[in-house]
């Protein structure tokens, strides 16, 4: 058995009176991509949130790589992560928005060298070279230069796939990716997705979008009022669903 | 009326004397006020209430109280503490005072305008908390706080003049002397209304300069960045 990158256990979030997350436990191996479907307000943001620590589970616990995201473990207590020890764990943990996020006032290749250059502590012209070959990847060359507002929004997301991969993190957490672009502008992030997760890259992604998960997803997990309801292959969860709120929910969005 | 400039003239060098003290009761409470208002602002929009009450209670007082007020506080009351202070330095505290509540609201504005999904981005790929306010937040909220800042920098200037009430000889209080003694009030006020104007059109020329400078996508990378960056230099 491949060991696991993330593990929840009995995960629950509560916002005032509203339960965000219901008691999720899961667990993803190295390598493995998981695409997260179901209803919006399901959880699915809580839930990647929640695993690197942008939002503080109210209870139960998270573990990436075999740490404990945001508590350290000793002699039986368990106390706070400081600032900085939550952020060099973070390090480990890529994250790519639904609206991108990228810093407006740093030209694109600067977007992704700055994690390398102020948090590693690269020398500038290392983490540009690395930041050149990461633009290349996602095809943009030739915008480097340009400010996050000259972009499109798919070249946007493509940039902030490259921020997060310039960290070399061990997990990429995507947070409904293409959900804020234009259909026509889809494809493209997607293609650098279904690239990332080629090269081996342990994934989970927040997604509405169900053919990326069919095709790429080793297992997919469908959630709803902020609990995980049925969890399986592709082929399981989109040919023969067993619960009846799957069933619901994936005709609504097929039909 | 006959106006008689050659006293304005003649008395210009002790104006223009007058007017570092201006200068320095002006610039050195800004600075105070500046970098306290810096923390402040921190403070006022962190996570912890009590802090941020805390500081909303200061500016509510110090904001909502007049300047002179705060002068001829500082300046009798002093005493009462076992404190004797002179005129100057009594007047940068209490106008390092001001600055500071005003300074607060104004970086805070700008703090408080960078999208926080900015924030989280800059936290996901591990930075700490002073890291993303130095690379993120500072270079954003600059820009959006230039014009309120130096609108406020101005208007403080300007309020410099009250220091005059407890006797720090800056522009006004001389201005009010030498023509207490010459009885040529239009004269030397013109001449310190100049000197006034002539202080805040630099303000107003840093400004202009400033905002130039922060404006990054129209000017781009300069061909210095584009070397370090491995880019084509153009």
């Amino acid at each position: 058995m491949s060991s696991a990158m993330i593990e929840v256990s009995d995960l629950e979030k509560t916002f005032g009176e509203t339960r965000a997350l219901d008691g999720v436990s899961l667990r993803v191996d190295q390598g493995e991509v998981v695409c997260v479907i179901g209803p919006s307000g399901s959880g699915k943001s809580t839930l990647l949130r929640c695993i690197n620590f942008l939002e503080e589970p109210s209870h139960g616990n998270v573990r990436v790589n075999g740490r404990r995201i945001g508590f350290i473990e000793e002699r039986g207590r368990v106390r706070r992560m400081s600032g900085r020890q939550l952020a060099a764990m973070r390090t480990e943990i890529g994250m790519v928005f639904q609206l991108f996020y990228l810093w407006p006032h740093m030209t694109a290749l600067e977007n992704v060298i700055l994690g390398p250059a102020s948090v590693k502590g690269l020398p500038i012209r290392e983490a540009a070279a690395q930041g050149q070959q990461l633009m290349r990847k996602v095809g943009l060359v030739d915008k480097m230069a340009a400010f996050p507002e000259q972009l499109s929004g798919g070249q946007r997301q493509r940039v902030a796939i490259a921020r997060a991969l310039a960290m070399q993190p061990k997990v990429m957490l995507f947070d409904e990716p293409t959900s804020a672009l234009d259909p026509e502008l889809v494809g493209e992030v997607l293609q650098v997705m279904e690239q990332v997760a080629s090269e081996g890259m342990t994934m989970m992604v927040a997604t509405h979008e169900m053919g990326f998960a069919r095709r790429v997803a080793h297992r997919v997990m469908f959630m709803d009022h902020g609990r995980l309801v049925e969890v399986g292959t592709p082929h399981e969860i989109f040919e023969r669903p067993r619960e009846e709120r799957t069933k619901r929910f994936l005709n609504k969005i097929l039909a | 009326m006959n106006l008689d400039f050659s006293i304005a003239l003649k008395y210009l060098p002790t104006l223009a004397n007058a007017a570092v003290y201006t200068v320095f009761l002006t610039v050195t409470s800004m600075f105070i006020g500046t970098t306290g208002g810096f923390f402040l602002a921190l403070g006022r929009t962190s996570r912890f209430v009590w802090l941020s009450g805390l500081i909303w209670v200061y500016v509510w007082i110090f904001r909502g109280t007049p300047m002179l007020l705060h002068l001829f506080f500082i300046y009798y009351a002093a005493p009462l503490f076992g404190l004797t202070l002179d005129a100057i330095p009594a007047a940068i505290i209490a106008m390092s005072l001001s600055a500071c509540a005003y300074t607060c609201e104004i970086i805070r504005s700008g703090l408080q305008a960078v999208h926080h999904g900015q924030v989280e981005a800059a936290r996901a790929v591990g930075m700490t908390y002073p890291k993303v306010i130095r690379k993120i937040v500072l270079p954003q909220a600059l820009r959006i706080i230039i014009p309120p800042y130096m609108s406020n920098f101005i208007s403080h200037t300007k309020n410099s003049s009250l220091a005059s009430v407890i006797t720090v000889p800056e522009v006004m209080l001389t201005a009010q002397m030498i023509y207490s003694s010459t009885y040529r009030a239009i004269e030397i006020l013109t001449a310190a209304g100049c000197i006034y104007l002539l202080l805040t059109s630099c303000l107003t020329g840093i400004q202009i300069w400033l905002e130039r400078i922060t404006s990054y996508e129209t000017r781009g990378l300069s061909s210095r960045r584009r070397r370090q960056l491995g880019l084509e230099v153009i």
